[in-house]
């Protein structure tokens, strides 16, 4: 479960076929945690606070 | 063959009755209320502001917030009440004090529950129940403690005080909360109730009037008179037993088998450690596997994923022959469902198993 207070960045994750499944979440812990987008997910609800507090989301989606 | 004629005349007197009061299936609304299942781990150490989380105990939640430097330690212990049947509680052991709590410092146990598990309460009309609250406690340091109910789809509250009266001593309480006809609850998976265990309270949360009916929540009267509980290293307390049921009286604590227990906690929280067993796999394109884990249950909303990393955790035996694999990516999956990949040199459409190895350790979060 997941603090926002407690991330350390977050970048979009792509899966094998290309598409974005999750947030790659890295926490204090050096912990990664793959957040899915699933707004049930209370994981998912905390990354959208931390992104409208004005964090940046990294994407490097595959070529 | 021809059927006889069953005599029911005294079948009924002849059947053992059962001796546990108001004994209703599933009753509880508390899940892991004996605090049997710890999928986490046992022990969690140095927990304090910013872990807020759950680390050891299923469905029971630390929390603390504001910034306070109490820590604890957390843990599944085997001191019970005495011939109650239970053969675990929940433990928090005050391991640095904090004596002074600022204003916005709260620290509490939580366990919260989703809002179409909660729909036969009726809240929110004019036949809405009453709840009762039973559970054992213990705690070296007597005195006021509260118990809250928060509404979250409605933002409404109420709390209740008890009372720790002997030191160290195993004691049963039982409250009861009356029915809410204001704020129908969401007939969803999200959470509605969220139930508190106050363990300690700053005065923007302890500064009104314990709000001991219903209403719209105010904070000031979330945990008026709540004791500090991290004043001291000696502190610490225990709690087991926790059942919430429909109803104005309790009845004896409702016992699930373990497996039944179990995947009601795997609904939230799935853990695979190492040497757990195998799972089918196969080199996607090259340079890339996937494998699938299924979950014993579906699990409450797509599950936040986690895999530890490190050398040889987890291999892919293929072709009578294997790769260690050092960490893996995610792949998607949904409630059913997780899907990691990992990186392999073996021709695309190569099949195998996915061994998670010592160190291999993989989660599945879908807490409330």
């Amino acid at each position: 479960m997941i603090n926002k207070e407690n991330i350390l960045s977050v970048e979009k994750n792509y899966n094998t076929h290309g598409n974005f499944v999750s947030y790659k979440t890295i926490y204090n812990t050096d912990k990664i945690w793959f957040v899915p987008l699933d707004e049930a997910n209370t994981d998912y609800q905390a990354i959208q606070e931390w992104i409208s507090e004005g964090n940046t989301v990294i994407d490097n989606p595959p070529e | 063959m021809a059927l006889s004629r069953i005599d029911t005349t005294n079948m009924i007197e002849d059947v053992p009755q059962s001796k546990i009061d108001n004994n209703i299936n599933f009753r509880n609304i508390i899940i892991n209320g004996s605090m049997d299942i710890a999928q986490r781990g046992t022990s969690a150490t140095g927990i304090g502001n910013g872990d807020s989380g759950y680390h050891t105990v299923d469905r029971f939640k630390f929390v603390e917030s504001g910034s306070p430097s109490t820590v604890f330690t957390q843990s599944q212990s085997t001191d019970v009440p005495t011939g109650q049947g239970f053969a675990n509680s929940l433990k928090m052991d005050v391991t640095t004090a904090d004596a002074s709590l600022g204003a916005d410092d709260a620290i509490y146990i939580n366990t919260s529950v989703e809002g179409q598990n909660l729909q036969y309460i009726k809240k929110g009309t004019s036949s809405a129940t009453s709840l009762t609250l039973s559970f054992w406690v213990k705690s070296n340091i007597t005195g006021t403690y509260i118990f809250e109910i928060i509404d979250r789809d409605n933002d409404r509250a109420i709390s209740k005080s008890y009372t720790i009266s002997s030191a160290n001593t195993w004691e049963k309480k039982t409250i009861t909360y009356p029915g809410d006809t204001t704020g129908a609850l969401d007939n969803d998976n999200a959470r509605s109730f969220e139930l508190i265990y106050w363990l300690g309270a700053g005065a923007n949360f302890s500064s009104g009037t314990l709000q001991t009916s219903w209403g719209s929540r105010t904070t000031a009267n979330d945990a008026v008179g709540q004791v500090n509980l991290g004043d001291n290293t000696a502190n610490e307390w225990y709690i087991t037993g926790v059942q919430l049921e429909a109803g104005t009286t309790a009845s004896d604590f409702e016992f699930l088998p373990h497996d039944v227990n179990l995947q009601r906690c795997q609904r939230y929280y799935n853990k695979y450690i190492g040497a757990s067993g195998s799972n089918t796999g196969s080199s996607y394109n090259g340079s890339t596997g996937t494998f699938f884990v299924y979950f014993p249950t579906a699990m409450r909303a797509t599950p936040t994923k986690s895999s530890t990393s490190g050398t040889a955790f987890y291999r892919f035996y293929r072709l009578n022959s294997n790769d260690a694999i050092t960490s893996l990516g995610d792949n998607g999956g949904g409630k059913e469902f997780m899907s990691f990949s990992f990186p392999t040199t073996s021709a695309a459409g190569t099949g195998g198993e996915l061994g998670v190895k010592s160190g291999g350790v993989l989660e599945a979060d879908a807490e409330l």
